[in-house]
């Protein structure tokens, strides 16, 4: 009987030591720091520990200020998701995994060789390579891409658009039901005929967006960023946790089957990549500095930024320009911003400058639509700071003292942004509230036509490719959905609309760059947005991450698949 | 002190330690005189709040940081004069671009690196007394003041709040006890099943976005009201528990007995009877709670569950101070500073007014009645 007690606080010791243990292991924000790997890039080697051998293998860690919108290809329409998945999910067509002008050029994905293009512009026939193979094992067929297409108007994806010129996908989006006629797939030779009702200049660029990426047809049409999708690309996703991370293993499938044919696509040089959420941006930084991370997506912070300039740049730290506006939309379909003197005098009070020195002068202000850059841009000064005009102009409009409501996301320094945009309507006679929402879900809500008192507030576009439509379709009336709407201002000009698509058929020269610079004049001399800066974003890795072979993408930015560890 | 963290008990917990777990209070209803040293000649005639008092007046400590809590209330109150007629700004006022002039040297407010111009006391006459808070250039200590008055606001609403709920229903619970006490117990029991801060956030954060709507009554995201309801009913377990156990006691006593045979009515029981004697209490745990609704309040700001930005409050300021940790600390260290020197002042002037008003004191010094000798402090 004696022996009993001694034997549960024996029991009981174990049972505190086992939770203790169990509560100290985990998080990879503590796991000790990523070490490059022997083996070679076919091998599925273990992460952490081990010598180097060459450049190839080991764990990558990296961190996200905030889990993407959406890990789904079909859904996802931010930088943060195309980075995220650019390794994972291959369209037919896609970008040239290269830095610069470079990087826009558009290169055969899953599809043997670019379109064919025939019957006016309206007929794409393409060919789907042989042989290919999702990381689960499963065949990619020709059937796939014309899923991925529907999946992207099941989903409401805000991406739709771009697709509703193919014959049929308009009557799909408001039916859910049919398929797309337009789309016709044969499975034996793989070839995928898409008709359009009409030309349009775009549509290669669009084939190469991961709107339309493949997926095996049993994809449930919701939204999958808990559950991976099968991979097409050198990686898959081993795991996704909303709001905390996901990982990456390399696709067994890509150096046997799919890699062998699409040979422009890099492999990719680590094993493994670990991806953690970490909102803390200074802790990014510690991170990197000290090792235990090797790649953030997000600039350091403004606090920070200049000291890891100066300290790391050239060795672990560079600047890249982008082709973004950063800028405030304004609802057009309520009170105040339905009257366009008050969107006008929002124009004259926000000041460029005063955000440049916000944002530590990782933007260069501008009061446009189309940034620099982008073809059809010209540059415009239609309204110079003038606090007194917006003043007068807030006053012939007759609102007085109204309740507004600013729209803004917790990341600095675009809360910093919101809370000047608040006291700059304040001072000309608005009444402002703040709301900031975390970035997680800050464009889903706004995106959503029915959130209620949804007035104004930040938002920012970056090139998905080097075109203008890329940036004017958002302010296509015709293009405004019930979620994951992308034209938050609910701009709606028939007119303008009509300039818009008829544009959008053409081939890009030099006659249709100066229509879209006319374009770009005409929405901005209505008000329809309040933009203020193109924004610089930056680089930070890890020593022992070669900085110099970085592919800085202009669409997707960092291309993944080139970090590598240094020897 | 204060209970800070989440349930460890019940009565025993109590901070004031007046006995709420042992029968009795140190002030009989009666209005019974007791020998005291506190009472003057010894001879014993001071009533109960006089002894009190005397007591308290003999702690100087706890005096001296009363004074402390007053001048920083005052000087939370005078914000708006030291905006208009010193600083020349307002709380949420930006000046991202502005140039101060002191004398012949002209300096930024936000350099066009990010960084906020420092304390400048008073070479601008006032002006960024305490500096610049970040890229925004408003002026810190003007922010200091005013979220001093939100910091306060909610503190001290808050605590009455928590008084209010808690006095109405440990009375209710503890006089009528059967299926009242059983009732209101349970639900008390599950707020105090949740921790209080994630319960706070979670609160805080559903009504960030919405506000509140409850019938007549709107309140907007930003109102100060939504965080200090949140903070006044999940602290109000934590002062009703124990006033219950108070009442339990209370209610078995010969005077009640012979109140209710008297014919007196529940309500004339419970205010006029039961009540003065918990006073003690009350006081001593609206005191402390003050300090603890402000940390929550802090803690809620900080994790933005609490007071909506750009509204400053002392949890807001570190919040926003935390984004620039590493180039300008100050901007952290001062609200910082400030929760620091208002929490310990209302927590060391609450521990002197629970030693005045502790019963245990007196009851101790009873049994060396007779004896000129210096009050001890039990606990």
């Amino acid at each position: 009987m004696k022996k009993l007690p001694f034997f549960l606080l024996v029991a009981a010791l174990a049972a505190v030591l086992a939770v203790g243990l169990a509560a100290c292991g985990g998080g990879s924000s503590t796991s000790s720091p990523s070490t490059s790997e022997g083996g070679s890039a076919e091998s599925e080697s273990e992460g952490g520990g081990g010598e180097a051998e060459g450049n190839e293998g080991g764990t990558l860690k990296g961190a996200y200020t905030s889990f993407p919108d959406y890990m789904d290809p079909q859904i996802s329409y931010t930088a943060e998701g195309w980075t995220a998945m650019r390794p994972v999910y291959i369209p037919l067509l896609t970008y040239k995994h290269a830095s610069g002008e470079e990087g826009a050029e558009i290169i055969p994905g899953l599809a043997k060789e670019l379109p064919k293009v025939t019957n006016g512009g309206k007929t794409y026939t393409l060919f789907l390579r042989e042989g290919l193979k999702y990381s689960n094992g499963e065949p990619i067929k020709a059937g796939d891409f014309k899923y991925a297409v529907e999946r992207a108007f099941l989903t409401n994806s805000g991406g739709s658009p771009f697709y509703t010129d193919i014959v049929g996908a308009e009557k799909f989006s408001e039916t859910k039901k049919g398929g797309i006629s337009g789309i016709k797939v044969n499975e034996k030779t793989g070839e995928i005929v898409i008709s359009l009702e009409h030309p349009r200049g775009t549509f290669e660029n669009e084939l190469a967006l991961m709107f339309v990426a493949p997926i095996p047809q049993k994809t449930p049409d919701s939204d999958q960023s808990a559950h991976p999708i099968p991979a097409s690309g050198p990686y898959y996703l081993t795991k996704s946790e909303p709001g905390r991370g996901w990982e990456y293993e390399r696709n067994p499938y890509w150096a046997k089957d799919n890699g062998k044919q699409m040979t422009e696509i890099p492999s990719g040089h680590v094993d493994k990549i670990e991806i953690e959420v970490l909102r803390n941006q200074s802790t990014q930084v510690n991170d990197v500095e000290s090792g235990k991370l090797n790649w953030i997506f997000d600039p350091p912070p403004t606090d920070r930024y200049q000291e890891v300039k100066e300290k790391f740049e050239g060795t672990q730290f560079r600047t890249e320009p982008t082709i973004s506006t950063y800028y405030f939309w304004m609802n057009q379909t309520q009170e105040p911003f339905n009257n366009q003197k008050v969107r006008e005098a929002v124009n004259y009070a926000v000041d460029p400058a005063a955000l440049e020195r916000i944002y530590t002068g990782q933007i260069v202000g501008t009061q446009q639509i189309l940034p620099p850059g982008m073809p059809g841009y010209e540059k415009l000064e239609l309204f110079p700071h003038n606090v007194k005009k917006a003043k007068e102009l807030i006053a012939e409009s007759g609102i007085k003292d109204k309740e507004v409501t600013v729209w803004t996301d917790s990341e600095s320094p675009n809360n910093d942004a919101g809370t000047y945009y608040q006291g700059v309507l304040n001072e000309i006679g608005l009444k402002a509230e703040l709301k900031i929402l975390n970035p997680d879900n800050y464009f889903t809500v706004i995106g959503n036509t029915s959130t209620p008192n949804l007035d104004t507030g930040f938002a920012d576009w970056f090139e998905d490719y080097p075109h203008p439509n890329d940036f004017l379709f958002l302010l296509n009336g015709e293009n405004i959905q019930s979620t994951n709407n992308q034209n938050f201002s609910q701009t709606n000009n028939p007119e303008l609309n009509k300039k818009i698509d008829r544009l959008a058929e053409e081939q890009l020269g030099p006659q249709q760059e100066k229509e879209y610079a006319a374009l770009d004049k005409a929405f901005m001399e209505e008000g329809s947005w309040a933009p203020y800066g193109t924004r610089t974003l930056a680089l930070f890795v890890s020593e022992n991450i070669n900085l110099e072979n970085v592919i800085w993408n202009p669409t997707f930015e960092t291309e993944l698949t080139s970090l590598e560890f240094t020897e | 002190m204060a209970p800070e963290s989440e349930k460890q008990g019940t009565e025993a917990q109590v901070p004031v330690g007046t006995g709420a777990s042992e029968a009795g209070s140190g002030f009989e209803s009666d209005g019974a005189r007791v020998v005291d040293a506190d009472a003057g000649d010894g001879r014993g005639s001071a009533g109960p709040w006089a002894i009190a008092w005397r007591r308290l007046r003999r702690n100087k400590v706890a005096l001296f940081s009363l004074f402390v809590f007053f001048v920083i209330l005052i000087c939370c109150l005078l914000a708006p004069v030291w905006a208009n007629q010193v600083a020349h700004t307002g709380p949420n006022t930006t000046h991202t671009l502005e140039k101060l002039h002191e004398g012949s040297e002209v300096k930024e407010v936000v350099e066009p690196s990010g960084k906020a111009i420092g304390p400048q006391w008073f070479a601008a006459g006032g002006r960024f007394f305490l500096g610049a808070d970040g890229h925004l250039g408003r002026d810190e200590m003007v922010r200091l003041l005013y979220g001093g008055r939100s910091s306060l606001f909610i503190g001290i609403v808050a605590a009455l709040i928590t008084t209010l709920l808690a006095v109405t229903l440990g009375l209710l619970s503890g006089y009528y006890g059967g299926f009242t006490d059983t009732f209101i117990s349970r639900i008390m029991d599950v707020i105090w099943s949740f921790p209080v801060v994630l319960l706070g956030i979670a609160l805080g954060i559903a009504l960030a976005v919405g506000g509140l709507e409850i019938g007549p009554i709107h309140l907007k995201s930003s109102s100060l009201w939504i965080p200090t309801l949140i903070i006044g009913v999940v602290y109000t377990p934590y002062m009703a528990r124990p006033l219950r156990g108070e009442v339990l006691a209370f209610r078995e006593k010969e005077f009640i007995e012979a109140a209710i045979a008297q014919g007196a009515s529940d309500r004339r029981i419970m205010f006029l009877e039961l009540l003065p004697n918990l006073l003690s209490t009350i006081i001593v745990f609206f005191t402390l709670n003050i300090a603890n609704n402000m940390l929550l309040e802090a803690t809620l700001s900080y994790l933005g569950a609490g007071v909506q930005p750009p509204s400053s409050s002392w949890g807001t300021m570190i919040s926003e101070g935390f984004d620039a940790l590493y180039s300008q600390p100050i901007l952290t260290i001062i609200p910082g500073t400030a929760i620091l020197l208002t929490v310990l002042s209302v927590n060391v002037f609450g521990d002197g007014l629970r030693d005045a008003l502790d019963p245990k004191s007196k009851v101790r010094f009873e049994a060396r009645a007779g004896t000129a000798a210096e009050m001890d402090n039990p606990i």
